[in-house]
């Protein structure tokens, strides 16, 4: 069964016909070829494929298409600020809290739904805000201070 | 060395930015113009004769472009060993072992023409223990196994299920028992893990009739050897076969060799020039990709009263999984240096890389160091407490230092190992009392310590090109899965032409442009394509200088470089960016390309009666690892409370990237010690193939971490650099077992130390002291 649905991703406008048995991340992947999103399991178990729908961070892997009519996603792709990177990738960078790279995006992803709650996290809260998101490279040391980091940054810019 | 400008410092990734953007595009998110869709049939038998493949159905279902059994393609193919086909030939070995593969216009298509298809067995004896299937009588896994190709360095061990036996024997270990005042004798077992990279398996293949070109895109860590595989298997010549390296979603020795590629290459060939493309899932990862060796070790160890070791034999039993793969050279260099790196008289040591019909075990970051160490470094506590001496006096007493001769008849040099122990076990106040706790929790500390030799002899080619902009490209066939080679790489050429880091820039991986490297693995990268590119930077500064004689009026020895710039000594105002050297040299479009190879001279061959030779390895990567845990004695649970990691990398090119592997490796190493394993039953199934059931590591289990990076420069290693990419979580589970046994004066002799474990242990304790 086919269905037609509108939703924004990353601010724009997305039109569609799909199958309702769709997932949101083969969508993402496969159909309209936005590919920051990882696949890491398809099980919902590894957080790779981590995504904001209505600004809260999903698993887009558990998610049918026929679901999003009308929702607000937001991938890896639209995580910037305009053409500046969000403090999150900035201190990602500066950190090294990235090394294969392939969590990331999910890693991101999470982080964000976390710092736009909690601009001040402790370092538990951070575990916690992360312990679905599986990452083997990095043994989330840099992770964490990273977004100890980025928080920072954003409480200093708000200040 | 005090001039370096760039090396030493902790430069952040060059790849960061497409990183966290989300635009670097990796293997498995590949997409080629007119592609169609592969899938694979799976076998769901662990030992079994094929009587017959049916694919009709399969074959009618509409939309379906070709499918494949091993009946087609008679090719093989294996490290050291040719036993795998592409697809099972006559007999499947293992459950998950790829069968037939099916492509199609799109994936729902390709996957329901897989469930069409039959597959007709015959049992036969399923072997799941490495010890049972080599016991006389066991049928063989591979009848065919003395008619196979095999490497010259292989040892059939006698029964045909021993793929290769390794011997150590120096000394008498006979007379070393004799003159020791104690020996102890235990069996350890390691059992089998997976690499679980978080980017899933995939290949993608495309046959060119017409010029007979076939071309693989995948994110495979050592192209140059698939190539070469592929090439031996097919008979085809190497020219004919290319692969390009997509971004690769990391590794740690799962994805070189060939796993998804020969399922690519088989349905390739049937597609009509269209591009074809693989992916495993996660499950079909789990079972059908690649795992780390179970592995059952028995070790007797001789002392003399003072803590001298006399004699240590260690019999190891890897389980191969049903093919070889590299389990021979795991075999070979995971049981060299099991006993462990002591200066120790008597030694002897016989390694067997068993078959058994479980998933293929090969290459793990650590190449068989943890095994040999958690049986090795948790005897040596033993030791210590029955001598009533403490593990770090043990360890001083006995291990080796600069000038040592290695039990295997190598002299040793730049050994950083005394300076790894003192500072790891120093970072987690070895010595000084554990701090009270409530009843039933205990609180113990313990460490470990390893020595890693790397692959040798192998060769790094590299180029490195400046063009009339200033700008550099390195061309070096190191793939970037995630270990910061790209950083690195780019430090060692912007070190030796004086640029910004932003001016070098990374060819991307392919075998048509890119020079021959050996492959990615064996923390071999740094110290071999490290050595590569500075000699191809200094071949093209060296060709830049003599181009800008004419151009200063000088002679070279009134000539100097720095900064980017070539120039005169005294007059360092007359100076001529490279870039500007390039143009007027070659013109604006002109290019300077320096190139370089680099390969470690190995002494003599190994020997193989002996395991003797006395350059095993390019470098040796020395390290101690130091726990302290905190245990429930009513659960069995341990929790990690801090854990130090001193490794000795030579020299730090990027300290920031050091800390970054260490940090790494011992998360790694510490899912390894408490809760990783794959649980597989006596039919050879997998019953944990998800991350949900396969206990991965997450950013609560992971301690503070105190890394420390020990600089004991190797004179050949660029800069002073050695490896460091796999020891990190080498001697990581035996200081945990060792910091275990310390909490509950109880001994735990099978990884994982997950708490069931743990509490039988506890309760076997219980029993003994009340029998």
């Amino acid at each position: 069964m086919k269905r037609q649905i509108q939703f924004t991703l990353n601010g724009a406008r997305v039109s569609r016909e799909v199958p309702n048995h769709r997932l949101l991340l083969d969508l993402l992947r496969d159909e309209i070829g936005a590919t920051g999103t990882k696949e890491g399991c398809g099980t919902g178990d590894c957080g790779a494929c981590t995504v904001l729908l209505n600004g809260k961070p999903v698993n887009s892997c558990l998610v049918l298409s026929g679901e999003l009519d009308g929702v607000d996603i937001v991938t890896i792709e639209g995580l910037k600020i305009g053409p500046e990177l969000h403090p999150i990738q900035k201190a990602f960078i500066q950190d090294g809290g990235a090394q294969c790279g392939y969590c990331t995006p999910g890693m991101l992803m999470m982080s964000k739904a976390l710092l736009d709650q909690n601009q001040n996290p402790s370092e538990e809260d951070i575990r916690y805000a992360l312990s679905g998101n599986l990452c083997r490279c990095t043994g989330y040391a840099k992770i964490i201070q990273a977004v100890q980091d980025a928080a920072a940054e954003i409480r200093a810019k708000r200040a | 060395m005090s001039d370096l400008t760039v090396v030493g410092k902790p430069v952040t990734r060059v790849d960061a930015n497409e990183k966290v953007t989300g635009q670097i595009v990796y293997g498995y998110d590949l997409t080629l113009p007119n592609m169609c869709y592969g899938k694979t049939l799976f076998s769901t038998k662990a030992h079994a004769r094929i009587k017959k493949i049916h694919t009709e159905k399969a074959k009618q279902l509409p939309g379906v472009i070709a499918v494949v059994t091993g009946e087609d393609l008679a090719w093989t193919h294996g490290e050291s060993i040719k036993d795998k086909p592409f697809l099972a030939q006559g007999k499947v070995r293992y459950i998950g072992e790829p069968v037939a593969a099916v492509a199609a216009e799109d994936e729902d298509t390709a996957q329901a023409a897989v469930r069409l298809i039959e597959v007709e067995y015959e049992d036969l004896p399923v072997y799941t223990d490495p010890e049972e299937a080599c016991k006389p009588g066991a049928v063989a896994i591979h009848e065919d196994y003395p008619k196979y190709r095999k490497a010259e360095f292989i040892v059939p061990g006698g029964h045909l299920n021993i793929a290769e036996h390794f011997k150590l024997r120096t000394g008498d270990v006979a007379q070393g028992f004799k003159e020791s005042d104690l020996v102890l004798e235990e069996r350890y077992f390691v059992p089998m893990i997976q690499h679980a990279a978080m980017e899933p398996h995939s290949a993608h293949a495309q046959w060119d009739k017409e010029s007979g070109r076939l071309t693989l895109w995948v994110a495979n860590d050592a192209p140059f050897r698939a190539l070469n595989e592929i090439t031996e298997a097919l008979n085809m010549p190497k020219e004919k076969i290319r692969f390009i390296n997509p971004a690769q979603g990391g590794g740690f020795g799962s994805k070189g060799g060939l796993k998804v590629e020969p399922i690519a290459v088989a349905l390739a060939f049937h597609t009509n020039g269209r591009p074809v493309r693989v992916k495993f899932n996660r499950e079909e990862t789990f079972i059908s990709t690649l795992t780390r060796h179970e592995a059952v070790v028995y070790s007797k160890t001789g002392v003399k009263k003072d803590g001298t070791l006399m004699a240590r034999e260690m019999t190891i039993y890897w389980g191969a999984g049903a093919y070889s793969e590299k389990s021979p050279t795991v075999c070979i260099r995971g049981s060299l240096p099991a006993p462990g790196p002591y200066r120790i008289p008597h030694v002897k040591v016989d390694g067997y890389a068993v078959y058994t019909n479980k998933p293929v075990a090969g290459s793990y970051r650590g190449y068989g160091i943890p095994q040999g160490a958690w049986a090795g470094e948790q005897q040596m506590d033993e030791i210590a407490k029955k001598l009533g001496m403490d593990p770090l006096a043990i360890r001083m007493k006995n291990i080796f230092v600069d000038g040592d001769m290695s039990y295997w008849g190598e002299q040793l040099h730049a050994v950083g190992l005394k300076e790894t122990l003192l500072k790891a076990t120093e970072a987690i106040d070895w010595g000084k009392p554990a701090p009270a706790t409530k009843p039933g929790v205990r609180i113990g500390k313990g460490f470990a310590c390893i020595q890693k030799p790397t692959r040798s002899p192998t060769t790094s080619n590299a180029g490195v090109t400046v063009d009339a902009q200033g700008e550099v490209t390195v061309f070096a066939g190191t793939v970037e899965i995630g270990q910061g080679c790209n950083t690195i790489l780019s430090q060692v050429a912007a070190e030796e032409l004086k640029v910004p880091m932003d001016k070098v820039h990374m060819h991307p991986l392919d075998t048509d442009v890119i020079p021959y490297d050996a492959s990615t693995t064996s923390s071999r990268s740094t110290y071999h394509m490290g050595n590569a590119v500075r000699g191809a930077a200094i071949h093209a500064r060296e060709q830049i200088m003599e181009a800008a004689k004419p151009m200063l009026e000088a002679e070279m020895k009134e000539l100097s470089y720095a900064d980017g710039k070539v120039f005169l000594k005294d007059q360092p105002q007359q100076a001529l960016p490279i870039g500007e050297v390039v143009k007027r040299k070659l013109g604006i479009n002109g290019v300077v390309r320096g190139d370089a190879s680099y390969t470690y001279e190995i002494g003599k061959d190994l020997e193989l009666e002996t395991g003797h030779s006395d350059h095993a390895s390019a470098f040796y990567m020395y390290a101690t690892q130091a726990a302290e845990v905190l245990v429930d004695e009513e659960s069995g649970r341990v929790r990690l409370l801090r854990m130090s990691a001193a490794h000795d990398v030579g020299k730090a090119i990027n300290p920031l990237n050091c800390v970054a592997q260490i940090e790494g490796g011992v998360a790694m190493g510490i899912g390894s010690a408490l809760h990783e394993e794959m649980i597989i039953d006596n039919t050879g199934k997998v019953r944990n193939p998800s991350f949900l059931d396969y206990h991965l590591v997450t950013s609560l289990d992971v301690p503070k971490m105190i890394p420390i990076i020990v600089e004991c420069p190797e004179p050949e290693g660029p800069y002073g650099a050695k490896g460091l990419g796999e020891p990190g979580l080498a001697p990581t589970p035996a200081a945990i077992g060792n910091a275990v046994a310390d909490a509950l004066d109880v001994r735990v002799y099978d990884l994982p130390l997950k708490p069931e474990n743990v509490f039988w242990a506890l309760q076997n304790k219980k029993k003994k002291s009340a029998a």
